[in-house]
């Protein structure tokens, strides 16, 4: 196939990897192409993780974290080593059109990243705090906590983002300037956690093993070494083909529906919130 | 370049569950440890050099027959079929429920190997006491837990024993599955040996004897294949054409904007 336009020997454009909704291989590249100018940006220089499911979503898919034998040579790599996996990972790193292309057409529907930088691995310059709703809290639930963390983050003079998970959470992320350890970021998320547990009885700052029905969680675990989130712009492997989808604030509110932003609607969507995520990294003041 | 890596761990269980031995559990991952290395090739139009595809067809009308209109059907006698539903034969299958049940302990060497299937490592899931503790017990003893597991929709008896300081899970043949060779004729009348013959025969035996070492054994079709393979890719190499279709041409206007906007920037 057109050898000018990608350097990526395309396979299997045919082949249905959403079974529900009938979406090919092909549409799903098609969509990271479409999505690339915005998503890009963010990947850039950072170790990812994929979830590929060349099977589709039903059947079982797996996590590729060292680069896969027979990448192409013009693919980037860095070997970090990471604690949670402990041995050195030869991870992908995705700069490039190409790139994307490429890890699409390995049936990657999920990309995850690290919360650190390739070259500051230890030092990372993403908090993010995960807003888990333990059933039957409602995704509702999720929203209202996820405002009163906005507004306690902006007492403190910090500047949070905000992007749907793609399933029932919401993702806050603050860009910050890598000086810190996950151990000093993980810390900082957890304060904020337990601050907003005590104004309001539903929200939990601790994993239990017995998750509490109706209760929502801000879960700072996520904050380690080697530990990754799910990308901005990345497809879930969800039956409604969803989106983790970078939100401007004046969207989070009653009436978001994150099964509304998928492969078919995300591409129309001209706005671009994340646009100076990383132009905007911040001090971390741990009180 | 072509030459396969040496075979891998995968980092992904196949399964995760637990041994059982009574009340005691040993939570458990397997993983696949043996690999098929031999070569498989698939067939090419000799003319243009691209691989051929299978199709169901029909053997009454020749046309081809779509994946929803296939039924499962089991040859009673000669053209003569039972059909199931996939439903039938999903309520017949055994639910797996996460165990390898160990039901008594035996002599490693007892078991005869014909009945060795195929082995899975077993690790620790967050067992690490549990397992080192039934993984010595076992070494030093030099038995094997005989017990069963459901992988997938399928039982089978399982051995779990000791290979190079790990817990190895090896399924074992029914033995429906296995012929008895005793029955054949040719052996039937097999005359007691001389006693001078078999004690010459013992030496050249016992000469011979040495340790086993699998190393010392190489596949060398399989070498002589690679060999060739890398001589014919320093020469021509067929590339594989895909088909352009409607899709492909989507792909690539979406491209051609992506690449238009990304050079804005």
């Amino acid at each position: 196939m057109s050898s000018s336009l990608t350097k990526v020997e395309l396979s299997n454009l045919d082949k249905i990897l959403y079974p529900q909704l009938r979406i090919t291989k092909g549409q799903i590249i098609e969509y990271y192409i479409k999505i690339a100018p915005k998503m890009l940006d963010l990947l850039a220089q950072r170790p990812l993780v994929l979830t590929r499911f060349p099977d589709g979503i039903d059947k079982e898919g797996f996590y590729e974290k060292d680069v896969p034998i027979g990448a192409p040579s013009w693919v980037k790599t860095m070997k970090r080593f990471s604690e949670t996996a402990n041995r050195t990972i030869s991870y992908i790193v995705c700069n490039d059109l190409d790139t994307l292309i490429w890890i699409a057409n390995l049936a990657s529907i999920e990309v995850h990243m690290t919360l650190g930088q390739a070259d500051s691995f230890e030092n990372p310059d993403l908090a993010l705090f995960d807003i888990d709703p333990e059933p039957p809290a409602s995704f509702e639930d999720v929203i209202e906590v996820t405002l009163l963390l906005k507004e306690k983050l902006e007492s403190l003079g910090l500047k949070p983002y905000v992007k749907t998970s793609g399933k029932r959470r919401l993702h806050v992320v603050l860009p910050i300037l890598p000086d810190y350890s996950f151990r000093q970021t993980r810390e900082f998320v957890h304060q904020i956690g337990k601050h907003i547990a005590r104004e309001s009885p539903a929200v939990v700052s601790e994993f239990s093993r017995t998750k509490k029905p109706g209760t929502i969680l801000v879960d700072y675990l996520q904050n380690s070494h080697g530990k990754t989130m799910i990308s901005p712009y990345s497809l879930r492997a969800t039956a409604n083909a969803t989106v983790s989808m970078p939100l401007d604030w004046h969207n989070v509110k009653k009436g978001l529906k994150p099964e509304e932003l998928n492969i078919f609607t995300v591409p129309k969507n001209e706005e671009n919130p994340w646009k100076d995520l990383f132009k905007n990294k911040t001090r971390l003041e741990v009180n | 370049m072509v030459k396969p890596a040496e075979p891998r761990i995968s980092k992904r269980p196949i399964w995760t569950g637990r041994i059982t031995i009574g009340l005691v559990n040993v939570p458990v991952k397997l993983f696949t440890m043996i690999f098929d290395k031999s070569f498989s090739f698939r067939f090419l139009h000799k003319q243009d050099g691209q691989p051929l595809k299978y199709e169901r067809v029909c053997t009454k009308d020749d046309k081809v027959v779509p994946w929803e209109d296939i039924v499962k059907g089991y040859e009673v006698a000669k053209n003569e079929f039972v059909v199931f539903e996939k439903e039938e034969l999903k309520a017949a299958r055994p639910e797996s429920d996460q165990r390898i049940r160990i039901d008594r302990f035996v002599d490693f060497l007892s078991v005869d190997p014909i009945y060795l299937d195929k082995s899975y490592v077993l690790t620790p899931d967050k067992s690490e006491d549990a397992y080192s503790l039934l993984l010595n017990a076992l070494h030093s003893m030099g038995k094997a837990g005989v017990g069963r597991i459901t992988l997938r929709t399928k039982e089978y008896p399982v051995l779990v024993h000791v290979y190079k300081g790990a817990l190895v899970m090896t399924t074992l043949r029914y033995a429906y599955e296995v012929a008895d060779p005793s029955s054949l004729e040719e052996l039937k009348d097999l005359k007691e040996p001389d006693k001078e013959q078999l004690r010459l025969a013992e030496k050249i035996v016992s000469d011979l004897s040495g340790e086993f070492n699998i190393t010392e054994y190489e596949d060398t079709f399989k070498e002589k294949v690679e060999e060739l393979i890398d001589k014919k890719l320093k020469g021509e190499k067929i590339v594989v054409k895909k088909p352009e279709k409607e899709e492909a041409k989507e792909l690539m206007v979406a491209l051609q904007e992506t690449l238009k906007q990304l050079k804005k920037k």
